[in-house]
């Protein structure tokens, strides 16, 4: 009974983690699905939104900046106001150029912003980073307070679901898919497309900053190495790759999937003998890339393919987005 | 859509085969940076916690012959690989207690979310931050490695009664050092010291000449640095000796390796390195008593944490035959008396003994290879120091420090 | 003075030519095979393995071994290549990317199950600089660094300039279809590109593995200063590499210089970023690089 009790409390944290995960891939499906834009610094705008609602909604502390004590829902929109005016900089910068550009110059932010975060000890707390975060619901008696965050999550997933798939329907999303698949011909029909890039990378780290505060709920504690790139921004890619990029159930479905994937495979490791399953470790980030190359290679749609909106003829069989 | 199928069926098979423990099994979680940035001090970490789990095993096992099994789960020195693999062994292997996670960070992350709601027990062998001694746990954290306050102030105090007056430090600016180097300088100024350059400095960089060329400056007699041995702490010393910009180097146990001997050379370090590290107040002997058996087992002892890991599970096993029964709720109390005095006094590799006396009803002291660890109230220990320094053999050379 | 020479300038041209060296690589590829190869580092730190294994193996000096060591580094990569990335290239470059991306993460695994995560050396101890005149100290194992990689950066430019497939590559870096229509073979010139990024990655590693140590990580910690250079050189354009490379490793280390007052003018802890902000300066005012490389 109390391993039945357990596996549903472990099935619940496996939701929760894969929720936050689905916001997330929603928001680079937004850039990368939507508009083609390669962002690999997703861990910085991660860390961006955990560390700005830490900050606002935590109590007093001697080591950080903060004591605001300010409802969730302030952090929350904080957060996604910050990254997307770092996002509006940064997009400013890079997305005139070509997609490559775009990576080295966002993989190096997100590093710049782990500094930042490591040096500024006066705000930050440098590398001990921020305990004690508030989390919603946890005065509720177990198992009450873990469902009831579950829910929050869900429900945050499919909010940010039906607002971008609104997105993706509507004009603005079809523009966004011409500029995607040949941008001369988007110009020539007059639209700016700058505009519409920064657009899309705006509005996708703004959702990352919202999954990364949600992250920073959860966890009750930031430090600098939530945005280790591993888990924060190369487990994303792969969500995305595998679920289907482009198609937003698709990104939802990955997350999910690559989470459950992910923490469960440990489940067998861990019964491996001690000095195996130390190794194991690592063996579990080369199958997880190996997962990506095997579906890049053969499933380059995902496992749920982009469905284009009220698509004239024949739709994408190009697999995943091209360049022009 | 048909994977998603599958994969609902399998969730829960697998799940179930998850569950599926041999009987007469103790599980203790085992959480450690394995991947992640310290990953090559947890391995040794990692050893040091098999290495009593096998001596316990062998020597009878725990209650009445179980075997005592360390389940391991990768934390990544990340709070988010923590909270899941909390989640995992709290819920999934419904472990007695959890010994680890490694990095502070970590650790914060792990009981916040998960242990303490659960009320499950969790002894850190190597989280020093003092942020996880203010934790509303209910008692049920506790660390067998000394907060940074307490090792702050010992080199301090070492580097005082030397005749220091004038010294640099420099840090690496991570979650540990970072709070080592705070504590040093603060009691450092207290004592009547001159710090006169404080830097911090970004761990896995090709050369720390420039640094410690502006470091130099000002005229310091010594060095106190707070690094990691890998990361930074023997490149600074190479670069300082190469270029004699110090010749005097203090540092906590995070720079107490054999590799730092290897790498640099012992004539070049005798008579310039000190290296404090928790000890017993015992002398050598509990700590002997570990290190010829991990040595034997083809470990290196002089590894940062690894007496710490052996710790923590010995520690944990007994707590765990106090308590009577692999219940979680009665570790922690059981953990408070089997760690503290009164008591006959345990020492590493003696389990027959503990068990037979705890099964006798009698106190037991567990008096560990790295440290007393009588618990204060936050579940802290106090931690006394040993000082190393390389010997005329070439080898680290331990004296305990008043 | 001297000690602005003996600590400042000198580690960062040690530096420098570290970046060069892995940048060339990176260079390259982007120019050659157009997409930024995120598991370049990784191809390094793999070199430095097969040294550190070779040198325990044989005793030898790390310099000794090190032809042996490019030669293992270049199979394996033209391994990589032919399983991952060849069934891509038909596909967009972004595609590459991500492939590759992924690479850096299954090698560095690879790297840390095979070898353990334990810290290496390559050379063990101290060594005592050259003093001369008093002022100038210069360490043995730096000369053997700088010059080494000077001489490698000639063969690379004597490959270029003189032989058919160096020009072979240079005419697919500038346009692949003219260089196709010509009659090049396509293939023959990635391997090449393949070889000489491989063959310098892993010298360059085993160059910072002479200096500092061996660990699995110290490909990553280089690969955004090898971008920076390659970048900031221009893409495609090898000798701007090795110029981007010594500016990205000078100005790392110039950067916490007091040139102002007593304090470092930058705090050290942000060291790290500075080859990124030169980067970031480069993109918005000239994407094409100090040599006019290309921008895509």
């Amino acid at each position: 009974m109390e391993q039945l009790y357990g596996y549903g409390l472990y099935a619940i944290s496996l939701f929760t983690m894969g929720g936050i995960y689905a916001v997330l891939t929603l928001g680079l499906n937004v850039q990368w699905g939507f508009a083609g834009l390669f962002n690999v610094g997703i861990a910085g705008f991660f860390g961006i939104g955990a560390y700005a609602t830490a900050i606002l909604t935590t109590a007093a502390s001697q080591r950080h900046l903060g004591g605001y004590e300010m409802p969730y829902a302030v952090g929350f929109l904080a957060a996604m106001a910050l990254s997307g005016v770092i996002a509006y900089a940064v997009g400013k910068v890079c997305l005139r150029l070509r997609s490559d550009y775009l990576a080295i110059a966002t993989i190096g932010i997100a590093e710049i912003f782990r500094l930042i975060l490591k040096n500024e000890t006066w705000a930050t707390n440098g590398p001990r980073g921020v305990s004690e975060v508030p989390k919603p619901f946890e005065t509720l008696p177990e198992p009450w307070n873990h469902i009831s965050f579950l829910l929050l999550v869900l429900a945050i997933v499919a909010i940010v679901y039906v607002l971008v798939e609104v997105a993706r329907k509507s004009p603005w999303g079809r523009v966004m898919t011409a500029i995607r698949e040949n941008e001369t011909a988007a110009k020539a029909a007059g639209k700016n497309v700058e505009a519409f890039r920064m657009e899309g990378f705006v509005i996708g780290c703004m959702i990352m900053a919202l999954a990364g505060a949600l992250m920073a709920h959860y966890l009750k504690f930031v430090d600098p190495n939530v945005t280790e790139p591993l888990l924060a921004t190369f487990l994303v890619w792969v969500m995305l790759i595998v679920g289907g990029s482009a198609n937003n159930k698709g990104a939802i479905l990955g997350a999910f999937l690559m989470w459950i994937v992910w923490s469960m495979t440990e489940i067998l490791t861990g019964r491996l003998p001690d000095e195996l399953a130390i190794r194991a470790a690592y063996v579990r980030i080369f199958l997880i890339g190996l997962a990506l190359q095997i579906f890049l290679q053969k499933f380059p749609q995902g496992i749920l393919p982009e469905k284009r909106p009220a698509a004239q003829g024949k739709s994408a069989d190009r697999g995943v987005v091209g360049e022009p | 859509m048909k994977l998603f199928k599958k994969l609902v069926i399998a969730v829960p098979a697998l799940a179930f085969l998850a569950g599926v423990a041999q009987a007469g099994d103790v599980k203790v979680g085992s959480a450690g940076g394995v991947t992640g940035p310290i990953a090559e001090l947890v391995a040794a970490i990692m050893k040091g916690r098999q290495l009593a789990a096998d001596h316990i095993n062998a020597d009878g096992g725990l209650l009445r012959g179980d075997m005592l099994k360390l389940v391991i789960a990768d934390s990544a020195c990340d709070p988010k690989a923590a909270v899941d693999a909390g989640n995992k062994l709290v819920n999934v292997e419904q472990v007695v207690a959890i010994v680890g996670p490694s990095c502070s960070g970590a650790t914060n992350g792990m009981v916040s979310s998960v242990t303490i709601p659960a009320g499950v027990t969790v002894l850190s062998d190597s989280a020093t931050a003092p942020s996880i001694s203010d934790l509303k746990d209910n008692d049920t954290v506790f660390r067998a490695s000394a907060s940074d306050a307490y090792q702050g102030a010992a080199i301090a105090a070492l580097v005082y009664k030397a005749g220091l007056r004038r010294v640099a430090m420099t840090y690496s600016n991570d979650d540990y050092n970072a709070g080592i180097a705070n504590v040093f300088e603060r009691e450092f100024s207290k004592m009547g010291g001159t710090i006169t350059a404080n830097q911090a400095h970004e761990p896995n960089k090709a050369s720390y000449r420039s640094e410690m060329a502006t470091l130099s400056q000002g005229g310091p007699e010594a060095l106190a640095l707070f690094a990691y041995y890998g990361s930074s702490g023997i490149t600074i010393i190479k670069n300082s000796l190469e270029n004699g910009l110090f010749d005097k180097f203090y540092a906590a146990d995070g720079m107490f390796d054999v590799s730092v001997i290897q790498q640099i050379g012992a004539d070049n370090l005798r008579d310039r390195l000190w290296i404090t590290q928790a000890a017993s107040d015992t002398g050598d002997m509990s700590y002997q008593r570990f290190a010829d058996t991990y040595k034997s087992a083809g470990g290196n002892p002089e590894a940062p944490y690894a007496a710490h890991g052996y710790d923590v599970t010995f520690l944990m096993a007994m707590a765990i035959e106090k308590a009577g029964s692999a219940d979680r709720n009665k570790i922690s109390a059981a953990l408070r008396e089997v760690a503290s005095p009164p008591g006959e006094v345990i020492r590493p590799n003696q389990w027959k003994r503990a068990k037979q006396l705890i099964n006798a009803g009698r106190d037991v002291n567990y008096q560990g290879a790295a440290g007393v660890n009588d618990f204060d109230a936050n579940g802290d220990v106090t931690g006394l120091f040993s000082l190393n320094t390389v010997g005329p053999d070439g080898k680290w050379s331990r004296t305990m420090l008043k | 003075m001297s000690e602005f020479i003996n600590f400042y300038f000198i580690p960062g041209v040690v530096l420098g030519s570290i970046y060069a060296l892995g940048a060339i690589g990176i260079t390259l590829t982007f120019g050659i095979l157009r997409f930024a190869n995120f598991a370049h580092g990784e191809s390094m730190t793999l070199g430095v393995y097969f040294a550190w294994s070779m040198v325990q193996f044989s005793g030898l000096h790390p310099l000794v071994v090190m032809p042996a060591a490019m030669l293992a580094t270049v199979i394996v990569v033209l391994g990589i290549d032919r399983v991952f990335y060849k069934p891509l290239r038909e596909a967009s470059v972004v595609m590459l990317v991500i492939a590759s991306f992924g690479l850096m993460l299954m090698v560095r695994s690879v790297i840390q199950f095979t070898w353990g995560v334990q810290l290496k050396t390559v050379l063990p101890g101290i060594q005592m600089p050259y003093v001369i005149g008093d002022i100038l100290r210069i360490a043995p194992k730096h000369v053997m660094i700088v010059a080494g990689a000077l001489l490698l950066m000639y063969a690379v430019h004597y490959l270029l300039t003189y032989t058919k497939i160096g020009k072979a590559m240079r005419a697919m870096s500038d346009s692949a279809e003219l260089a196709r229509l010509t009659g090049i073979d396509t293939e023959k010139v990635v391997m090449a590109t393949w070889i000489i990024g491989a063959a310098l990655a892993c010298a360059a590693g085993v160059f910072l593995a002479i200096d500092t140590q061996v660990e699995t990580r110290m490909g990553f910690k280089l690969l955004l200063p090898m971008f920076a250079a390659a970048i900031l050189g221009g893409v495609g354009r090898p000798y701007g590499a090795l110029a981007g490379g010594l500016i990205i490793g000078l100005a790392e280390e110039l950067s916490s210089y007091p040139w102002v007052g007593n304090e470092p003018l930058l705090n050290p802890g942000y060291k790290a970023g500075v080859a990124f902000a030169i980067m970031v300066g480069m993109l918005i005012w000239r994407p094409s690089g100090l040599f006019r490389g290309k921008v895509f």
